[in-house]
């Protein structure tokens, strides 16, 4: 309506209204200006560009909140961590079995309730400090006295009574209960002498210049621009090849596909199969089919309950008999949807430990595996009594067998199995609903038990105790999702026996015909359907850099692992070409930008101040 | 929607005062003749100002003084950031999911570690208490502290605001400069071969997602010429201040501009196209052309800056609107700004986070569209007599 009141007012002077123009627009430039320096905060310091050929560069977009080992508990810091402090013992690169680390050797008492760790002597933090076994001690201690310093690893000394060091080349671990799983895994061990001189260590965000053992550390932490990490001449192993490691933020996995085509990084991971595909044959580009550390599967409500065994959520009861669990898993095509879905990029699973750890790993050929068989399935339903309706959906009492697949929409391979899986249940009798929803709608209904089918996924640790551990019945948690943390909701007098057994046994292999034993009874009761371990899809620049070491060694993943092999054993490709230190393409545009904006800038300005001349 | 261009309503042209200085309302209105997508731009920054707008419906009658016109507006904005400040606080918490669960979601975390994150994130007190802490951290400034950076939201977004300034300011000044420029000539030329090519390609680039357009050009420019940065502000190690540095930031700056202007360009090109078609069968200018003025003078000195009047307000309503709309563009090509910091936060879900910075956007939305209200009562000297 504005253009309606304007009368004959035509007078209103073009010079002022061009005056107000310039001022705005100074105005916007000043403010962008100001806002920009604000934005960059004196870091004069860093002039100097990094000597690029020895600088391997990964691109990543995952939270940090600190890097403060303590206390973080992001994908992010975590890995970082494992490059920066070495632990009492590390997971080796071959298939993640325990390995010396901080300590050269270790022995338990005959029921594993003391552990004794031999420190390997002559050890020196990054500043030159000697590293002893009281740094082992002090670090151990912090945890399980404050409480502040167990946000990130509080439940790995949960089970410790008291950690002491004799001497400065032995550390004594004293358990409350025995465990057979070694208790020196996973836990940083920090610089007693930095550390303890932090006023505040559980507010401590550690992020730039830390002291440590690993290969690696944190030189410096720019939010949501860089994370870059230099080699430590002190590391036991000796000296990395790489000078530094910088990581580079990219917000869109899309983004860093084409950041690697163009060099801008050389390393990247968590590719879809779509763009892993995309990428082969990019020039200097190598891809990584990495097996990984990973399951996916479909989660069945078994008719979740607390851990005193009180039901909540509204699972369809037909899923309480396990027999109806049993055919949902006959009536699916796994190996299909491995191929399919994953396209190829998946291992063939078993049960909920991935095939990565073949010591622990449910062996394909146990007898409890049973294959896709529609007319088994079938057969389970009829004998379960739900017998088939004209419609073809079974019904029982006049309740027909409808079932809710909760998915998550935004993840197109979850999306695809429900197509997959509605006519397959469809075959067998069983009217599946596909309910594809947000993630945080997904997790808050699983929490509370609201769904008869739910796509799930972990990553499993090295040793299997820990997610051996959440399928037990004292680790289900109440509707509101506290009091511990479960797979599935299921709970199983055997399998929990058969827990306790292994968590105790101190005979390797005694300890893995148990946990063989307890993954079969979770088959057999069905409470989840493993799918595939996916593979983490991952590529890096083969004109720079060689030499990245996999876990396993044998096709395994360079990124994630539990340990520092990937990194630190690379090497930039020895003839290297003198790319020249001058600017690409991208700097000539900028130049030729400015150029234009200073140029058009000034001539239009020039061109209004004659106009206005003129008209006076 | 439905203006034509000869008013069906004379009655509106005595009262100056209604619409007038009411962008909030109805700014699409000069733009409807057919030219339904530019229509709807501004409709949607008025949905993102609806409230000052129910509030505007009672706009005074013609005479109110200056003062009465200024507070009237500023209450109306003061309602609306209430009304932000309370949503800010309720909407968050209804979105589904336990934060602390899917932090520790497939992590190894004892319910003892759950309850201790619980506590230091002040999830563990009643509703009714943390909206109390909320609204007073609001009035003293703090807007809490960020689950995921463990800082201070408010020191946050101060940190992030510069990047994204630079981002949209570019892109605002590129994008008014050329969508006017381009739209008094469409205008000038109806119906030529540019009119058509100038408004049909603003209109495509329109209705072309932010984001589809982003990663094309990323995929052209970016991977494949290797001409320009996949993303980011600076590359790291340099110092912004050298020559070698600027010249990085504006190399890494090009993209996203490109995208945010392509976008939105549209909105200030067919908002001048019909303002100034408007002038342009009004006698003022035969009688210039009478005076012998040459055409380029007649529109320049004559139909644009009358024409430019309605657009100013709309401009500034778009202002605010861009910086909004820098969420997706940040996104995409990963520049560290407040768009950036709220995509992150809805991953997270960091609900303080989310909350300052829905709070931050809000106020920037409705503050310039007081300034909006404001500068149209001093750009057109007969709202300010009225």
């Amino acid at each position: 309506m504005n253009h309606r009141t304007r009368r004959k007012t035509k007078m209103l002077t073009s010079h002022s209204m061009r005056r107000g123009w310039q001022r705005c627009l100074a105005g916007v430039a000043a403010l962008a200006l100001a806002g920009s320096m604000a934005a960059s905060p004196a870091q004069a310091a860093t002039s100097e560009a990094p000597a690029s050929e020895n600088v391997l560069r990964i691109a990543t977009d995952g939270f940090i909140d600190s890097f403060n080992p303590f206390t973080s508990f992001y994908l992010v810091p975590t890995n970082t961590f494992r490059y920066m402090y070495e632990n009492l013992v590390a997971n080796d690169a071959e298939d993640g079995s325990v390995t010396e680390g901080l300590a050269t050797e270790w022995n338990t008492d005959s029921e594993g309730k003391v552990w004794t760790y031999t420190i390997r002597p002559d050890m020196k933090w990054s500043d030159g400090e000697p590293l002893t076994a009281d740094d082992v001690a002090w670090t151990y201690n912090q945890m399980m006295e404050k409480e502040e310093m167990a946000v990130a690893n509080g439940s790995l000394v949960e089970n410790f009574d008291k950690v002491e060091a004799p001497d400065d080349g032995t550390v004594k671990i004293t358990l409350k209960k025995p465990q057979a799983n070694n208790p020196g895994q996973e836990i940083p061990v920090v610089p007693e002498h930095v550390w303890s001189e932090v006023d505040k260590p559980g507010e401590f965000k550690n992020d730039e210049k830390s002291v440590g053992s690993g290969p690696f550390q944190l030189e410096s932490y720019e939010a949501n621009k860089s994370i870059t990490l230099k080699a430590n001449p002190n590391f036991w192993r000796g000296k990395p090849k790489l000078d530094e490691i910088q990581y580079r933020y990219y917000t869109n996995s899309d983004a860093q596909v084409q950041a690697i085509r163009s060099g801008e990084v050389d390393f990247i991971t968590g590719l879809t199969p779509d763009q892993f595909t995309a990428l082969e044959g990019a020039d200097d580009v190598e891809l990584n089919d990495g097996h990984g550390r990973r399951f996916n599967g479909i989660s069945i409500n078994p008719g979740v309950a607390d851990a005193e065994g009180k039901e909540f959520g509204t699972g369809h009861e037909a899923l309480e008999d396990k027999k109806v669990r049993q055919a949902i898993r006959a009536g699916i095509d796994t190996e299909t949807l491995r191929k399919q879905v994953m396209q190829d990029y998946a291992q063939p699973a078993t049960s909920f430990i991935p095939a990565v750890y073949p010591n622990w790993a449910l062996n394909p050929d146990d007898p409890v595996i049973s294959g896709f068989d529609v007319d088994e399935a079938k057969k389970l339903l009829d004998d379960a009594g739900w017998k088939e309706g004209s419609d073809g959906i079974r019904e029982k009492d006049g309740e027909k067998l409808q079932l809710r697949f909760l998915t998550d929409a935004d993840i197109p391979t979850e999306q695809s199995t429900a197509k997959f899986l509605k006519p397959w249940m469809k075959d067998i009798g069983i009217d599946l609903k596909n309910e594809s929803t947000d993630a945080d709608t997904e997790s808050e209904r699983t929490t509370k038990g609201d769904y008869d089918m739910y796509f799930s996924g972990w990553s499993i640790n090295p040793d299997p105790d820990y997610q051996l551990s959440i399928n037990t019945c004292g680790q289900r948690p109440d509707a509101e999702g506290n009091g511990g943390t479960t797979q599935d909701g299921w709970c199983n007098e055997e399998y929990d026996k058969l827990y306790q057994a292994q968590h105790v046994e101190l005979d390797q292999a005694k300890r893995q015909d148990l946990v063989q034993q307890a993954l079969a009874i979770h088959y057999e009761e069905a409470p989840s359907v493993t799918l595939w371990y996916p593979n983490q899809l991952e590529a890096f620049r083969s004109d720079r850099f060689e030499n990245f070491t996999k876990q396993p060694t044998d096709g395994g993943a360079i990124a994630n692992q539990v340990g520092y092999w990937g990194y630190s054993s690379v090497e930039p490709v020895s003839d290297e070409e003198a790319t020249g230190g001058g600017m690409g393409a991208g700097g000539w545009i900028g130049i030729a930008a400015a150029v234009i904006v200073v140029l058009g800038g000034g001539g239009w300005l020039l061109s209004r101040r004659k106009k206005s001349d003129d008209r006076e | 929607m439905s203006t034509p261009t000869h008013d069906p309503h004379p009655e509106d042209r005595r009262t100056p005062g209604t619409g007038s200085a009411n962008p909030g309302t109805d700014p699409a209105d000069p733009t409807s003749p057919g030219s339904d997508p530019a229509g709807q731009g501004p409709a949607s920054a008025r949905d993102s100002a609806d409230a000052p707008g129910a509030v505007d419906a009672d706009e005074p009658p013609a005479g109110g003084s200056f003062a009465r016109y200024f507070l009237r507006k500023l209450g109306g904005a003061a309602t609306s950031m209430i009304l932000v400040i309370v949503l800010g606080f309720f909407a968050f918490r209804m979105l589904p999911g336990d934060p602390v669960l899917k932090i520790a979601k497939e992590r190894p975390m004892s319910p003892a570690q759950i309850a201790e994150l619980r506590s230091q994130y002040g999830l563990d007190k009643p509703v009714i208490v943390q909206f109390w802490d909320y609204l007073v951290g609001i009035v003293t400034g703090d807007l809490g502290e960020s689950y995921v950076y463990r800082k201070s939201v408010s020191a946050l977004i101060g940190e992030y605001l510069g990047p994204t300034l630079l981002l949209t300011g570019t892109a605002a000044v590129i994008a008014i400069v050329l969508g006017l420029w381009l739209g008094q000539i469409s205008a000038w030329r109806r119906n030529s071969l540019f009119d058509k090519l100038a408004s049909s390609t603003s209109l495509i680039f329109w209705s072309v997602p932010t984001f589809w357009l982003g990663l094309i050009l990323l995929m052209i420019f970016g991977g494949t010429l290797q001409w320009l940065p996949t993303g980011g502000m600076i590359t790291p190690g340099l110092d912004p201040w050298s020559f070698a540095g600027i010249i990085d930031v504006i190399t890494h700056l090009i993209l996203p501009v490109v995208s945010l202007v392509a976008v939105v360009y549209a909105q200030f090109l067919m908002i001048m196209r019909a303002s100034l078609l408007e002038e342009m069968n009004e006698d003022y200018l035969t009688t210039a052309r009478a005076k012998g003025l040459t055409e380029d003078e007649v529109r320049r000195k004559h139909a644009v800056p009358n024409a430019l009047l309605p657009t100013v307000t709309v401009v500034f309503l778009h202002i605010g609107g861009l910086i909004a709309g820098a969420v997706t563009v940040e996104a995409v090509f990963s520049w560290p700004g407040l768009g950036k910091l709220t995509f992150e936060a809805i991953r997270g879900p960091d609900l303080p986070l989310l909350q300052g910075t829905f709070v931050v956007f809000s106020a920037i939305i409705i503050v310039m569209n007081l300034a909006a209200d404001i500068v149209y009562r001093f750009l057109d000297p007969r709202v300010r007599r009225a």
